[in-house]
């Protein structure tokens, strides 16, 4: 009975001394009191009368350039230093309860080498997207407008994203998942259905001028460009359902030019901390070089029947490409994708060794030069990958050793080779209407290579951004 | 009369009424769990601003503020959407928690992309899922003993102390401790493990007031554990039942969602 006693007693005490301990845990709450009569609701700034993002942002970029390339870029080369103000606004402003017009665009002073100064390249602005949308029925949606249709669930490489051809002017990174960000709507009609479990969306956008020439002219002042979006007529069919508990495939099907191409795309959890995707599409197609060669003569930068400076000898046929990757985020919160990229069209080895032998001992005001980094210029306004097969890692770290810092790098490397495109990048949020960011950004390889015969080597970004 | 017992068939029926007896606790501390969680969350759909306050050492570091759409499905579990409204640097941008299904669009670039049950914890938006879990669904509660501890407001507070196990793949937490209060089954205090058994998360819940037809907590205290610098406040405040149709959870909705 002793024994039960002293038990007991000891027991009691030990509850005392836990609940002792968890009363601890109060002293790790911040601030005073709650007071209930405090208004708690979030403020959503008022932006020009509507709802959205409004920032500016000064960027300065410093850019070494390689002088011993085998095959020489033609003047100008890129500039070596950059200064960029810009104010970027998003804005959708209501006109009804289902209805509203939306507008998202930059306006950017800039001042860099070889520009000039003052003249009509220091101011340009990018009209990325102005639209209205309506709701006539529950879920059923029209769009006209210059609407940013984005597509697909791949970080570094997006086949699924028919309309990003040549609709990323002037970019400040080269992190490819985040070139979405600031890249030109097309001007088109849109209309979508949102069913239970199911979405169908069909887009048309006409053609409304001549496509441009693939170089983006410096001094384009507010010039909306219609000529790199709207230059050939696009229809667009896309189909989503949820079969499963966030099994969530897309189908589509594009029409350009009187050509189709198909694509799928689909992302799906395993476990708690993975995300797999796999996005491809395919339709006839001709290789890199001769689209740029097709293109180049549509656009009248070489006369109809001028003979090719290079040919990849591939005719027109079924060709793929896929981006398969994964993510996996740790406890730590660093998320990494590792991605594969396939472009069927893109260069093989072989290409490449005599895309260098044609150029190489050439001077750069050689046409034969011009026109074999024309196909590279083109190749790079597709938003696709010039090589055939290449390997995406990017890391993500969220609050890196301190709260609101985030550090992001990423290496596309061309399997090929070997070469590599990298970019590292911290980001720090001093407050809520502050950001700090430096960013370094190259490319490594031999001479003899993918992106180790690129021009610009390596760059430095500095930036500040305030919101609104 | 002498009723004789064999000592195996003592030791069977011993067996059998400490397990028979151990379900009854089991059971009932799983209706403490789901008595409580009825007082965070109503049963039907409904709409409610967010505002989180992050704290690093006791001083105000930065505000987000959301409008959360949350709908209790068929299996008890809560299917959330979140619209950041502020800060301005995330205003628009939207987070779909659905069970497995993890989406995140930001208006900026048109995109939405999965994420995974831990990259969701990477953003303030998981708070949403934090606030709205029903315990009782994803977890086999048992009762540790009653305990007097102290509230946010450093009330005593009789509570049952009950000791939370995973029970379900979409379990963010792999273990919970949870204190409730013995008749009101307000929910006081829970602590959040990860699968190490590492204590990640402290909360408090506070300021009972009448919202969405019940006293429910309106406020959340959430203690970082891993770093005890950080904290975060919770409010959820204008608060209105609204039907959430179920089309709205999926990605392709995501683009379309108005919070005006």
């Amino acid at each position: 009975m002793k024994g039960w006693g002293l038990a007991l007693a000891t027991l009691a005490f030990a509850g005392m001394a836990l609940a002792a301990d968890e009363d601890k845990d109060l002293d790790l709450i911040p601030g005073q009191p709650s007071r209930p009569e405090k208004s708690d609701a979030p403020k959503s700034g008022s932006l020009f009368g509507g709802e959205g993002r409004l920032f500016v942002e000064n960027a300065l970029t410093s850019t070494a350039v390689r002088n011993d390339l085998l095959v020489p870029f033609p003047p100008p080369l890129p500039p070596r230093w950059e200064e960029r103000f810009f104010g970027d606004a998003r804005i959708e402003w209501p006109l009804a309860s289902n209805a509203h017009v939306a507008y998202s665009g930059r306006l950017s002073f800039v001042a860099q080498e070889g520009l000039g100064f003052p003249n009509r390249g220091n101011v340009t602005n990018d009209l990325r997207e102005v639209y209205a949308s309506i709701e006539p029925q529950p879920r059923n949606y029209f769009d006209a407008g210059r609407i940013n249709v984005k597509s697909g669930v791949a970080l570094g490489f997006n086949p699924t994203d028919f309309f990003k051809t040549r609709a990323v002017v002037d970019p400040l990174t080269t992190d490819p998942s985040v070139l979405r960000e600031d890249r030109l709507g097309t001007l088109m009609i849109r209309g979508q259905h949102v069913g239970e479990a199911s979405s169908l969306t069909v887009a048309y956008a006409p053609r409304v001028t001549n496509p441009s020439p693939v170089a983006v002219d410096p001094y384009r002042g507010f010039n909306p460009l219609w000529g790199r979006t709207n230059g050939t007529e696009r229809w667009l069919v896309k189909a989503s359902a949820q079969l499963g508990e966030g099994v969530n495939p897309e189908l589509l099907a594009y029409w350009e030019s009187g050509k189709w191409q198909l694509g799928a795309n689909i992302a799906e959890s395993v476990g708690q901390s993975t995300v797999v995707y796999l996005e491809w599409s395919g339709g006839r197609q001709l290789g890199i070089a001769e689209q740029a060669l097709a293109f180049a003569r549509t656009t009248g930068t070489i006369p109809s029947d001028a003979p090719s400076v290079f040919m990849q000898g591939n005719n027109e046929r079924f060709r793929s490409q896929v981006a398969v990757g994964a993510s996996y985020t740790t406890e730590s919160k660093i998320t990494f994708n590792l991605e594969y990229h396939y472009n069927g069209a893109g260069f093989s080895r072989s290409d490449w060794d005599r895309w260098f032998a044609a150029g190489e001992g050439r001077p750069d005001s050689s046409p034969i030069v011009r026109g074999l980094w024309y196909i590279r210029d083109y190749a790079a306004g597709q938003q696709e990958p010039m090589q055939r097969n290449s390997v995406f890692v990017r890391a993500d770290w969220v609050d890196a050793f301190v709260p609101k810092l985030e550090l992001t790098a990423f290496a596309l490397v061309d399997a090929g080779d070997g070469s590599t495109r990298w970019q590292v990048e911290a980001d720090y949020a001093k407050t809520d209407l502050w950001s700090f960011g430096v960013l370094a950004a190259g490319t490594t390889g031999g001479r003899h290579s993918n992106y180790g015969s690129l021009p610009s080597e390596a760059s430095v970004l500095l930036k500040v951004t305030r919101y609104f | 009369m002498h009723f004789a017992m064999s000592r195996p068939i003592g030791i069977v029926l011993g067996v059998l009424l400490a397990v028979h007896g151990a379900l009854a606790l089991a059971q009932s501390a799983q209706e403490i769990v789901a008595a409580s969680d009825k007082i965070r969350n109503p049963e039907q759909p409904f709409r409610t601003t967010l505002t989180l306050t992050e704290y690093v050492s006791g001083q105000e570091r930065s505000h987000s503020g959301f409008v959360l759409f949350s709908k209790e499905d068929g299996s008890g579990h809560f299917r959330n959407l979140l619209q950041y409204v502020e800060p301005p640097r995330d205003a628009g941008k939207r987070v779909l928690l659905d069970g497995r299904s993890f989406w995140f669009f930001d208006p900026a670039s048109q995109a939405s992309v999965r994420i995974s049950a831990q990259q969701r914890l990477t953003g303030q938006a998981a708070i949403g899922d934090v606030l709205t879990v029903n315990l009782a669904a994803d977890y086999s509660a048992s009762l540790t003993g009653t305990e007097s501890i102290d509230d946010a407001a450093r009330q005593k507070r009789n509570c049952w102390h009950l000791d939370l196990k995973a029970a379900s793949e979409i379990a963010v937490y792999n273990r919970v401790e949870y204190w409730v209060e013995q008749g009101s089954f307000r929910p006081v205090k829970g602590k959040f493990y990860s699968d190490s058994g590492r204590l990640l998360k402290i909360i408090y819940y506070r300021n009972f007031v009448e919202r969405l037809g019940a006293v429910r907590p309106a406020e959340a205290v959430i203690i970082d554990a891993v770093d005890s610098s950080l904290a975060t406040i919770s409010v959820l405040g204008e608060s209105r039942f609204q039907d959430v149709p179920d089309a709205w959870f999926q990605r392709d909705y995501l683009p379309r969602l108005q919070v005006r």
